[in-house]
C-alpha cells in the first residue's frame, strides 16, 4: 500500500493531480455552501456529489476522445479529425437505428457498435492517407476534419436526430447512485483510460506507439510495421471518438451535424496539458484523462464563483499555456537529475575501468 | 617566442550536476596550431566553447592578447577576433552560402538587399581560404567538408586570429580531412592561431605544433608535439595503457558462406557489387565518404526500395524489401548515425534493446515484463553497458554505452549477421576497445560481420579482408596480410602509382 503511494507520488502525473486537488481545494474554500431549499441541508457548491458528478461527466467525452488522441499525439502525429469523427458517427448511429427501425435495448448495442465501427473506418482513412499519400498528418485530418463533418451534414440533412430512449436510459443509468447522478460516462472514461494506459505500457504495440513516435528513422531500422502502427494508431482515435459519440447521444438524447464542434481543440489541450508531448513519444492516457479532469473543473469553476462566462475561453487559454510551461520547468528539472545521475554513472564506470587495470 | 594569443587562467565550468573543468591553467601560442586532446567527456571541447562565446566560464579568466575578455556570445567573441569551426554551427541551412557568410551585415540598397555585392563578398571571403564554392546555393545543399569551408571563410572573413576548430574531421572522408588540414597549414602562415579539438592522432601529429591533454576535466599536461608519442598522447588521455593484439577469430577457419551479393545495384548510389561474405570472419568495408558504403549497407538490410540485383542467405536466394524481413533471415544493422537510426532516445534503454524482438517477448501482444528484464539484464551484462538500471533515460547515457545499446539490440536478436557502420563514431577509447573486442569476439562465435568504417586503423587490425569501394564500385578486394593504410588509400582514391 505503502508502496502504491510512493509511486504515485513519483509518477509523472503527481503534479497534476496536485494541481486538481489545489484548484478544487481553493475553489470550494471561495464557493461557501448553498442551502437546499426543500432539505434545509446546508452543502458545499462544488464539494457536493452532483456537481462533482456534472464536472466529471463533461471531462468524460473529451477524456475518451483524448485517449485516443494522445496515441496519435504519442506517434508524433496529430488528428484534429476527432470532433467531426464524433459527429459523423453520432449521426451515423442515429440514421442506422432510424432505417432499421431498432428500439429497445437491442438499439443500445447496435449504436454502440455502429458508433465505434464509423470511429474505426474515419480513423483507418485518417492513417491509410498520412502513411499513403505521406502529407503531414495535420494536414490530412484538417481536410478530413472538413470532409468528415460535411458528410454527416449532408446524410443528416442538418436535421437534429433523436435517438431511441433506450440508449439515453443506459447512458444516464444511476447503477444503485441516487436518482439524479449518473456515472456512466465517469465510467467509460476510467475504464477506457485504464485500459489504454494497460495498451500503451504493456503491450507489444504500445512499446511500438511510442518508438515509432520517439523516432521513426530507428523504429524503422529496428523491422517495425511503420504503416501497420500508424493506421492503426489513427484507427484507435476513430475508435475512442465513436465511442465518445455513443456516449455523448446517448446522455444528451440526440446527434447532429454540428455535435462536438471545437472539440478536437478540448482533446488536443487535454493531452498536453496532461503532460502528452508534441514531438512525440513521450506522454500517458492518465495524464490526458487529468489534462480533461483540469480543464472541465476550471469551466466548473467559472460557473461556480459566478465569473462573467465570457471570460470562460480566456482563461482555459491561460490555463493550458501555464500548465505546458509549467510541464516544461518539470522536464528541465528532471534534465538536470539525469544529468547529475548520468555523472554518477561516468565516476563509477571510471573507478571501475581504473580498478581493471 | 611571441606573447601567448590565448591564455587560460584557473577556469572552471560547471554543467548541471557536472563539472566539465575544473580549474584549467594552459596557454596557447600566437601563431601555432594547438592541439587539445582528451577522452569524450573529458571537457576538450568545452574549453573551446568557452574561447569562442558559445558558454561562458562559471571562474577564472580567459586572456587574449594578454588582454582579459569575456564573451557572452559567440558573436562577441567573433568580433574579438576568435572563431569557431564545429559541426552544429548555428548557419541557416535554408539560406544561400553567400547569405550566411554575410549574415551579420547583409549589404543594402536602400531597404533592399543588394545581391550584387553580396555575392562579390561572400566570393571574396571564400577566395581568401582558397574554396571554390557556388555562393548561390543553399548552404544544407553544401557536404559536411564545404559547409567547414563555409564556417572558415566566415570566421576569417570577419578576421579571426584565433580559430577553435571543434573536432572537425569527424565526419569527414580522409581526401576531405587531408585538404582542411592544408588549410589549417595555410592559416599557419598567415600567422593565425588554431585550437585543434580532436583526439585523433594522426592529424594531431600530421597538423599540430603543441598539444594539452585534458582528462575528466583536468589540465594533465601540455607538450610540442615533437616531444611525444601518439601512445605516450592516448595514456596521458586515458591514464593507462592501450595494447594492440591480432584479433582472435583468425585463429579459427572461417565457415559457410553466410551472405552472398551479386550484381548489387542501386541507381545513383552503387553500381554491381559483389561479394560474399563467411561465417566467422571479418569483412572490412574501406571508401571516401560518398563511395556508397552505408548505401550497400541499407539495401542489404532492405531499406533501399530501389536496389536491385542477387542476394543470397546462407545459400538460398532471397527478396529483402523492409527491414523486417532481413532481420527474420538473421540479419542485424547497426547504422552509421545512432541518434537518428539507432536509437529512441525517447525509450528508456532497456526498452531499446528489446525494440526489434518485442514480439518473441509476448504473449497475444503482452509483454512479458520479467523476460524482457531478465533479457536485458543479460545484454547489459555482456557488453559491459554502464546503465544504473534499465529505465535509465537513453539521453543520458554516454556515446559508447549508447552504441553499445545499438550493438546489444542486434545481438539479442541471435543474429548471424552482423552489419556494422562505424561502429565506433563518436565513442571514447576506453569504449572502443571494448567494442572492437567484442566484434573480434562475435566473430569467434561464428557470426558473420561486415564491417564498414571510415577508421582505417580499425579496419585493418579487425578485418579478415577488406574490399574497398569507390565511387560505388567495388575496387579492390585486399587480403589481411598485405593491407597498409597507403595500399588502401591509394584504392579509395584512385590514385593507383603503378
Amino acid at each position: 500500500m505503502f508502496r502504491i503511494a510512493r509511486n504515485l507520488f513519483h509518477s509523472q502525473q503527481a503534479g497534476l493531480v496536485m494541481v486538481l486537488l489545489l484548484l478544487g481545494s481553493v475553489v470550494a474554500l471561495l464557493a461557501g455552501n448553498a442551502r437546499n431549499p426543500f432539505t434545509g441541508e446546508e452543502y458545499n457548491k462544488l464539494l457536493n456529489a452532483a456537481t462533482l458528478m456534472e464536472t466529471a461527466t463533461q471531462a468524460s467525452f473529451f477524456a475518451i476522445m483524448a485517449a485516443g488522441a494522445s496515441l496519435v499525439i504519442i506517434s508524433a502525429g496529430i488528428d484534429l479529425s476527432v470532433g467531426a469523427t464524433y459527429a459523423l458517427a453520432g449521426v451515423g448511429g442515429a440514421m442506422a437505428l432510424r432505417a432499421l427501425q431498432i428500439d429497445g435495448g437491442l438499439s443500445v448495442v447496435v449504436s454502440l457498435g455502429i458508433c465505434a465501427g464509423i470511429g474505426i473506418f474515419c480513423g483507418v482513412l485518417n492513417g491509410a492517407m498520412v502513411v499513403g499519400l505521406r502529407v503531414h498528418p495535420f494536414v490530412v485530418t484538417l481536410g478530413t476534419m472538413w470532409i468528415f463533418r460535411g458528410v454527416a451534414f449532408v446524410m443528416s440533412g442538418a436535421a437534429t436526430l433523436v435517438v431511441p430512449e433506450a440508449q439515453t436510459r443506459a447512458a444516464k443509468a444511476s447503477l444503485g447512485l441516487s436518482d439524479t447522478l449518473h456515472p456512466v460516462p465517469l465510467l467509460a472514461m476510467v475504464l477506457i483510460t485504464a485500459t489504454g494506459a494497460l495498451y500503451l505500457n504493456r503491450t507489444v504495440w504500445g512499446r511500438h506507439n511510442y518508438a515509432v513516435g520517439g523516432n521513426m528513422e530507428a523504429a524503422r531500422y529496428s523491422g517495425l510495421p511503420i504503416n501497420r502502427i500508424l493506421i492503426s494508431v489513427y484507427a484507435l482515435s476513430g475508435w475512442a471518438a465513436g465511442i465518445a459519440a455513443f456516449l455523448g447521444s446517448s446522455y444528451y438524447g440526440s446527434a447532429s451535424c454540428i455535435d462536438g464542434s471545437g472539440y478536437e481543440l478540448y482533446v488536443i489541450a487535454s493531452a498536453v496539458v496532461g503532460g502528452v508531448s508534441l514531438n512525440g513519444g513521450r506522454g500517458s492516457i492518465v495524464g490526458a484523462m487529468l489534462g480533461a479532469l483540469l480543464i472541465a473543473l476550471i469551466r466548473q469553476s467559472i460557473v461556480i464563483l459566478q465569473f462573467n462566462p465570457q471570460f470562460e475561453w480566456i482563461v482555459v487559454g491561460l490555463a493550458i499555456v501555464l500548465a505546458v510551461f509549467l510541464d516544461r520547468l518539470k522536464t528541465d528539472l528532471s534534465a538536470r537529475r539525469l544529468a547529475l545521475a548520468a555523472q554518477a554513472v561516468r565516476a563509477s564506470s571510471t573507478v571501475e575501468s581504473r580498478s581493471e587495470t | 617566442m611571441t606573447a601567448p594569443a590565448v591564455r587560460f587562467n584557473h577556469v572552471t565550468k560547471r554543467f548541471p550536476g557536472v563539472l566539465a573543468l575544473d580549474d584549467v591553467s594552459l596557454q596557447i601560442e600566437a601563431g601555432r596550431v594547438h592541439a587539445l586532446c582528451g577522452e569524450n567527456g573529458a571537457g576538450k571541447s568545452t574549453l573551446g566553447k568557452l574561447l569562442a562565446g558559445i558558454h561562458v566560464p562559471d571562474g577564472g579568466s580567459i586572456e587574449l592578447d594578454g588582454r582579459a575578455v569575456r564573451f557572452a556570445s559567440p558573436r562577441e567573441a567573433l568580433r574579438a577576433g576568435v572563431g569557431m569551426v564545429h559541426q552544429e554551427l548555428a548557419f541557416c541551412e535554408n539560406l544561400s552560402v553567400a547569405e550566411n557568410l554575410c549574415l551579420e551585415d547583409l549589404p543594402r540598397r536602400g531597404p533592399f538587399l543588394n545581391r550584387l555585392s553580396l555575392r562579390a563578398s561572400a566570393r571574396n571571403r571564400l577566395a581568401t581560404i582558397g574554396a571554390d564554392i557556388d555562393v548561390d546555393q543553399p548552404l544544407g545543399a553544401l557536404a559536411l567538408g564545404q559547409r567547414q569551408l563555409v564556417q572558415i571563410a566566415a570566421a576569417v572573413g570577419s578576421g579571426a586570429r584565433v580559430i577553435v576548430f571543434d573536432e572537425p574531421t569527424s565526419s569527414l572522408s580522409r581526401h576531405e580531412t587531408e585538404k582542411l588540414l592544408d588549410l589549417i597549414r595555410r592559416l599557419r602562415e598567415h600567422g593565425v592561431t588554431s585550437v585543434y579539438v580532436s583526439h585523433r592522432m594522426e592529424e594531431i601529429f600530421e597538423v599540430c605544433d603543441t598539444v594539452s591533454v585534458l582528462r575528466d576535466g583536468k589540465h594533465v599536461a601540455s607538450h610540442s608535439v615533437r616531444e611525444l608519442a601518439p601512445d605516450e598522447i592516448v595514456r596521458l588521455m586515458i591514464g593507462r595503457q592501450v595494447s594492440a593484439q591480432a584479433p582472435r577469430h583468425l585463429l579459427s577457419v572461417t565457415g559457410q558462406e553466410s551472405l552472398h551479393v551479386e550484381q548489387l545495384s542501386s541507381p545513383g548510389k552503387f553500381n554491381n557489387v559483389s561479394f560474399a561474405l563467411h561465417a566467422g570472419e571479418v569483412l572490412g568495408v574501406a571508401g571516401l565518404i560518398g563511395a556508397g558504403r552505408s548505401e550497400v549497407a541499407e539495401a542489404l538490410f532492405g531499406l533501399d526500395p530501389r536496389a536491385t540485383g542477387k542476394v543470397s542467405v546462407l545459400g538460398a536466394e532471397v527478396c529483402i524489401r523492409t527491414p523486417g524481413q532481413a532481420m527474420q533471415l538473421g540479419m542485424g544493422f547497426v547504422p552509421e548515425d545512432r541518434k537518428r537510426q539507432g536509437l529512441v532516445l525517447a525509450l528508456p534503454s532497456g526498452a531499446n534493446v528489446t525494440l526489434p524482438l518485442l514480439r518473441t517477448l509476448a504473449r497475444a501482444g503482452w509483454i512479458r515484463l520479467d523476460e524482457e528484464r531478465s533479457l536485458i539484464k543479460r545484454y547489459f551484462d555482456r557488453l559491459r553497458v554502464r546503465a544504473p538500471s534499465p529505465d535509465f533515460p537513453t539521453a543520458g547515457l554516454s556515446g559508447g554505452n549508447q552504441q553499445k545499446l545499438v550493438l546489444a539490440k542486434w545481438l539479442a536478436t541471435g543474429c548471424r549477421i552482423l552489419i556494422l557502420d562505424e561502429p565506433t563514431r563518436g565513442v571514447d577509447v576506453g569504449a572502443k576497445a571494448e567494442i572492437h573486442a567484442l566484434i573480434d569476439s562475435l566473430a569467434c562465435e561464428g557470426l558473420a560481420v561486415l564491417l564498414i568504417s571510415s577508421e582505417l586503423p580499425e579496419i585493418m587490425s579487425l578485418s579478415t579482408r577488406i574490399l574497398v569501394l569507390r565511387e560505388g564500385r567495388i575496387v579492390a578486394e585486399i587480403p589481411r596480410a598485405v593491407a597498409s593504410q597507403e595500399l588502401l588509400l591509394r584504392h579509395m582514391t584512385g590514385v593507383l602509382s603503378d
